[in-house]
């Protein structure tokens, strides 16, 4: 996996992005504290990032991920549509929330023809000498 | 003979920005030289040729600000100079080495022809090709648009200031580059989301467009599918591009320029000639990288490159003629069946890279300029119209919430956002929260020299972070290491600067290095990132 040659400053940040129909991507940072939380083993390693629905704050979804994956792909939940989600860590038996995202909004169903031309990807996958 | 219906061509003219004023030749300078004299000086010979025989192109062109930018860069010109004399001294060797070849003399004249316009037209306008797009513009012949500041896909900033951003300072670039202001915008990547359309209304946007499966997607919203435009419930006029011809045009699989009478992209003599002969024309690094001279042709789908038969120009200029005529003739079918079944003459949207004009596809120039001669030479009940007058001579479109689309791989936002580059917004986002966050510290504080010279470099370097190129060169893996540093500069850049600022420790000459290398925007004002209650 790719990743950034540089280190970036240390900030509690929790990102939601819209990635196609039915699937959004988040990434996450933590703060030089929390980070040494996790490390200490205050928290566990495993986190829950759980998606809510932007309207009425009705809770979608849950899924986990390690504290040091810093991202992750998620379904988009059933009714689609504008989410949010939060990053939740267990302490002492206790889920705490950490972290909010900003709110993202994508469908569950894609209506793009799978043979659809698409831009210049056309041209620049065929094989280069 | 009276309209039956409208086309409407859109061709978006973008490139990264990329400028390195300390290397007398670098690598990836290469990418705005070959797109110059292989496809925006063809194009404009064109539009310049059609206008001139009282044949109005009527076609919309958007510029990106950081095209835009790069075609007004002195630095650049001269380095454009030297490439295009560079090829035309490599050419004259070429016509004597191949002289005793008929066809392959044929092939090497038409490149002579080739970057002798360029250099025609380079010297016509003192190397600056904004002149004459300006003028055409000017005399009615074409619609310019712009774009997002440098080329953002706007879905994946969550950030309304960051938006704003990339608008505003779009929307004031393309003011002082054209000396008027901007009616439609070209969304990066045709990349919607509907948050989109207010923003755009916003920042004086009057129009956008968007993919097909956008406006299909709508159903019974949008009765003329994608053959009337609409509106977005705060006035946002929206053209939906039409994925016939576009795939007609764009596909190199089932597209005309996949034909076997068409030149070959990837056979070059860079590649194919004698080392020693070719390697006063490579970089300094010697490393065989193609040269833009192409002798070969397609041949046939799946033929192996070393299996490719020369490429006959006479030949291909018939397979023009002939795809013109088909597309014209797929567009008249296309408006008598909308005719018969809606008694509504539709307009037909078709939107490419103007790349794949002449760089991609090497005919695509003269394809257009085929497909405009022959509505008026043989009187075809169809009219090559521009978003602004066809928007001001319809009926008031309907109104349209369509969904989020792109017109990238899959449709929708995959090539920006998957395993291959998703390690990169972290550093984008970095920059951005940075920028916005000193934004709104410093917006109301009166600042001496050096410190608003950093903040507003700093804004220079957050909007390049956000470019769409570097996502999409990790993904399809063409000059990677390069998209990967040239992000990543970008975001430690800003992000140094900003906590100089702060520290009031501002590093002049770093800085004063800076701004002459990423010197686009020369009046943006940092405080663009600034909250604002409206966004």
């Amino acid at each position: 996996m790719p990743e950034l040659s540089r280190t970036l400053p240390a900030e509690d940040k929790l990102v939601l992005l819209p990635k196609n129909p039915g699937v959004f991507f988040a990434f996450w940072q933590f703060s030089e504290s929390r980070a040494d939380s996790f490390r200490a083993q205050a928290f566990a390693p495993e986190i829950e990032l759980r998606l809510s629905y932007s309207d009425d704050k009705a809770p979608a979804s849950a899924h986990k991920a390690q504290w040091q994956a810093g991202r992750a792909y998620l379904p988009v939940p059933p009714r689609g549509g504008s989410c949010e989600a939060a990053l939740y860590a267990l302490r002492a038996g206790a889920w705490e929330k950490l972290l909010e995202s900003n709110p993202a909004s994508a469908p569950v169903t894609a209506g793009a023809d799978s043979e659809r031309a698409c831009a210049s990807m056309e041209f620049y996958k065929r094989v280069q000498p | 003979m009276a309209s039956r219906g409208s086309l409407m061509f859109l061709l978006h003219a973008h490139l990264p920005y990329v400028n390195h004023p300390q290397d007398s030749a670098f690598l990836e300078e290469n990418w705005f030289f070959e797109a110059v004299v292989e496809t925006y000086v063809p194009l404009i010979s064109v539009l310049e040729r059609l206008a001139a025989e009282g044949i109005r192109p009527g076609v919309a062109v958007s510029i990106s600000p950081t095209l835009g930018a790069m075609l007004e860069n002195e630095a650049l010109e001269a380095k454009l100079g030297r490439y295009v004399d560079s090829r035309l001294e490599l050419i004259e060797k070429e016509l004597e080495r191949v002289k005793d070849d008929p066809l392959l003399l044929r092939t090497v004249q038409l490149y002579q022809e080739l970057y002798q316009e360029a250099a025609g037209l380079l010297h016509k306008y003192s190397g600056d090709l904004i002149t004459p797009l300006k003028s055409l513009q000017h005399a009615g012949q074409i619609e310019i648009i712009t774009t997002a500041a440098t080329h953002a896909v706007l879905p994946l900033l969550a950030r309304p200031e960051a938006v704003r951003a990339q608008l505003a300072v779009a929307a004031e670039d393309y003011t002082d580059r054209f000396n008027c202001k901007p009616s439609g915008f070209w969304l990066p990547e045709c990349a919607y989301e509907p948050r989109l359309n207010s923003y755009l209304k916003l920042s004086g946007f009057n129009y956008t467009f968007t993919e097909s499966h956008a406006v299909e997607s709508a159903g019974a919203q949008a009765p003329n599918g994608v053959y009337s435009p609409y509106r977005t419930p705060n006035g946002l006029g929206l053209f939906a591009r039409d994925a016939a011809s576009s795939r007609e045009v764009w596909s190199a699989k089932f597209g005309y320029p996949g034909d076997p009478a068409y030149r070959e992209f990837y056979r070059d003599l860079g590649y194919d000639g004698d080392y020693e002969y070719v390697r006063p024309y490579l970089g300094s690094d010697g490393i065989r990288r193609p040269l833009g001279l192409k002798y070969h042709r397609i041949t046939a789908a799946g033929t192996d490159l070393s299996a490719k038969q020369y490429y006959d120009p006479d030949a291909a200029l018939e397979r023009v003629e002939a795809h013109a005529a088909d597309f014209l003739e797929r567009r008249m079918k296309q408006t008598d069946d909308f005719y018969a079944a809606r008694g509504q003459r539709p307009l037909i949207v078709s939107c490419y890279d103007a790349e794949l004009f002449g760089h991609w596809w090497f005919e695509g120039p003269a394809f257009l300029e085929a497909v405009i001669r022959r509505i008026r030479a043989e009187r075809l009940p169809l009219q090559f119209v521009t978003p602004t007058e066809y928007l001001n001579s319809c009926q008031e479109p309907l109104e349209l919430s369509p969904g989020m689309s792109s017109w990238g791989e899959n449709g929708y936002f995959d090539p920006w956002v998957n395993e291959t580059n998703d390690f990169i917004y972290p550093a984008v986002y970095a920059a951005t929260d940075k920028m916005i966050e000193t934004a709104n510290r410093f917006r109301n504080q009166d600042l001496n020299g050096s410190s608003l010279r950093a903040l507003n470099q700093a804004a220079r370097e957050t909007l390049l972070a956000q470019s769409s190129d570097w996502a999409f060169l990790l993904y399809i893996g063409s000059h990677a290491d390069y998209a990967k540093g040239r992000l990543e500069d970008h975001a430690a850049n800003a992000l140094r600067l900003l906590g100089e600022v702060i520290e009031k420790k501002v590093d002049e000459p770093a800085l004063a290095e800076l701004e002459r290398r990423n010197c686009l925007f020369p009046r943006l004002d940092f405080k663009v990132f600034s909250s604002v209650s409206r966004f």
